[in-house]
């Protein structure tokens, strides 16, 4: 059965106030398009999990109650979405951790177990101000003190890949953060993708394969829904959009607000923007300069 | 060691950076953070260590080179590595030992080598605030060495750290590491600042030699510590850096770097 819907039916029916939202793509291919939708159609109260990414929009638009994180510019005097979400009286929660430990929050709901036990954290401050979720015990099979993370099931998990079929067999390739530990962990999974492919192009590379359709919601086609970050094998950073997105301030705040939210009618009128503002072939240009293909597996019986 | 260079050809941050690189071992699987550790494990890797594997937090594993990345994990980062997978993955790595030397920076650090970089003053009520533990925690519970590098500056050097977000010997006292839980045999084993090199005896650091090149002095480190730093009896001078460390250097990590412009906001 085919998933295939647009962005903003895809996030209106499976993004609800409240949730918990993992976002994919910690520094490689964030599901941008998909979090200015949810921008666009204000949800909020949500709680969100994620390593690294931009999801200053969530924050700034006062729709972000409680954040989990292990790394995220959280100074206020530097951030224009913290100032925002304090003058709205919507600063979320922070729970702050380490990289691995957010890794392991999501490995122990994939897993369906309560908590993960670990080496690291223990004995930092992190575990003195985020005790709700970050615990020290005895071994129980005698081996002294470990850590602990408590597992987080996200209600919905939002992925961008390079390709996905209809039904929502979904491949990404490149440095995977915790994408495989998070969209597998969560309830709900919305895959955007860069191109929808035949099942059979999956079907000869599986091993590929990140989720299966079984365990995906909706399937949205969104060439260009990480910019602008970078996908392996598609498109390069515009210069300087990582360091933008982390420390831009209230001008590149509302630049970016205006151009992906407000501004347009959805992702692809943000694109149709750039490509006026900066010339046609803007998104050629983005294209990895060095490309090669992988030897072909082959697969059969 | 007091005497006064004023020209010597190069400065305190070459020092800093070709001096983490120099601890780098042809053969170390290493990790490294952005900024000052990426300069360092790639310097290396242009010149004593070529052999020497790069990990990198989100997923990021070769033995081959690459051009510095203006983050860490970018196209000309991930390409043709050797491995990719994920940020968990190469956390296990780390948890489970297979990582020798981790590589960190700090927004302060102590005499007992645990490491801020999460906030300045109290946490609910911060006078600054840095991101946070990203890898670092990680990296610090897990490598069997951890180096430290950072420019030095009284407030940044202190008897305790404001918060610990990496923690190294904590109070000094034998086993605490042991003690909550961390792996044994890991921990931090130098600093490196762009005024001297520092090591750890008995789990507080003591200072092994001062860039004397760049005309730092004793009374110039000890001015920007805020504990009585511990001096080793055979106090030495930086090993300044050589013509071929400088070339490469300036050729393959400042050059690269200055191509990306400053970043904004800064």
């Amino acid at each position: 059965m085919s998933k295939l819907m647009t962005m903003k039916d895809a996030v209106s029916q499976f993004v609800k106030s409240g949730d918990t939202v993992f976002i994919s793509g910690a520094q490689h291919g964030a599901p941008n398009a998909a979090v200015a939708e949810i921008a666009r159609q204000k949800i909020d109260r949500l709680t969100v999990i994620t390593v690294l990414v931009g999801t200053n929009l969530l924050i700034g638009e006062g729709l972000t109650d409680r954040l989990i994180t292990g790394y995220m510019m959280l100074d206020e005097r530097r951030s224009y979405a913290l100032q925002r979400a304090r003058a709205l009286n919507k600063f979320p929660i922070i729970e702050e951790s380490s990289h691995f430990g957010i890794a392991m929050m999501l490995y122990a709901g994939y897993m369906g177990i309560p908590f993960m036990p670990t080496r690291c954290l223990v004995g930092s401050d992190m575990m003195k101000y985020n005790g709700d979720n970050l615990k020290t015990i005895k071994d129980p099979f005698g081996g002294g003190q470990v850590g602990v993370v408590k597992a987080v099931v996200p209600d919905v998990g939002i992925i961008h890949v390079q390709r996905c079929d209809a039904e929502g067999n979904a491949q990404k390739w490149g440095t995977l953060g915790v994408d495989h530990e998070g969209v597998n962990a969560s309830k709900k999974v919305i895959v955007t993708t860069e191109k929808v492919v035949d099942a059979d192009v999956i079907r000869r590379d599986p091993n590929r394969t990140i989720i299966p359709a079984f365990r995906v919601s909706a399937v949205v086609e969104q060439p260009f829904g990480a910019y602008p970050g970078h996908l392996a094998g598609c498109y390069d950073d515009p210069p300087r959009a990582f360091f933008a997105a982390m420390l831009g301030g209230q001008k590149a705040y509302e630049d970016y607000l205006n151009d992906v939210v407000y501004g347009v009618k959805d992702w692809n009128g943000y694109l149709d923007k750039l490509k006026a503002a900066n010339g046609p072939d803007y998104f050629d240009k983005l294209k990895p300069k060095i490309s090669r293909p992988s030897e072909p597996i082959f697969s059969g019986y | 060691m007091t005497e006064q260079k004023p020209n010597p050809g190069y400065t305190a941050t070459d020092q800093m950076v070709i001096s983490a690189a120099r601890e780098i071992k042809d053969h170390d699987i290493v990790y490294v953070g952005v900024g000052l550790p990426m300069q360092a494990g790639l310097l290396a890797k242009n010149m004593h260590a070529p052999n020497a594997t790069i990990i990198i937090e989100n997923g990021i594993v070769r033995a081959n080179l690459f051009p510095i990345p203006m983050a860490t994990d970018t196209l000309g980062s991930q390409a043709f590595a050797d491995q990719l997978s994920g940020l968990f993955y190469v956390m296990c790595l780390g948890q489970a030992g297979h990582i020798s030397t981790g590589f960190l920076g700090a927004g302060q650090v102590d005499r007992f080598g645990n490491v801020n970089d999460t906030c300045v003053g109290d946490y609910r009520k911060p006078i600054h605030r840095w991101p946070g533990s990203g890898g670092g925690n990680d990296i610090m519970s897990f490598c069997h060495r951890t180096i430290i590098i950072l420019e030095q500056d009284k407030r940044r050097f202190l008897e305790k750290v404001d918060f610990n977000t990496c923690p190294g010997y904590f109070d000094g006292k034998p086993g605490r590491r042991e003690d909550v839980g961390l792996p044994p045999n890991t921990g931090p084993t130098a600093v490196i600042t762009d005024l001297g090199l520092y090591g750890f005896e008995d789990r507080e650091m003591v200072l092994k030699s001062v860039h004397a090149g760049v005309g730092v002095t004793l009374e110039k480190v000890k001015a920007e510590t805020s504990w009585d730093l511990k001096v080793a009896p055979d106090l030495k001078d930086t090993v300044p850096p050589t013509a071929e460390e400088l070339r490469a250097y300036r050729e393959r990590i400042v050059a690269v770097r200055a191509a990306f412009g400053p970043p904004p906001g800064r």
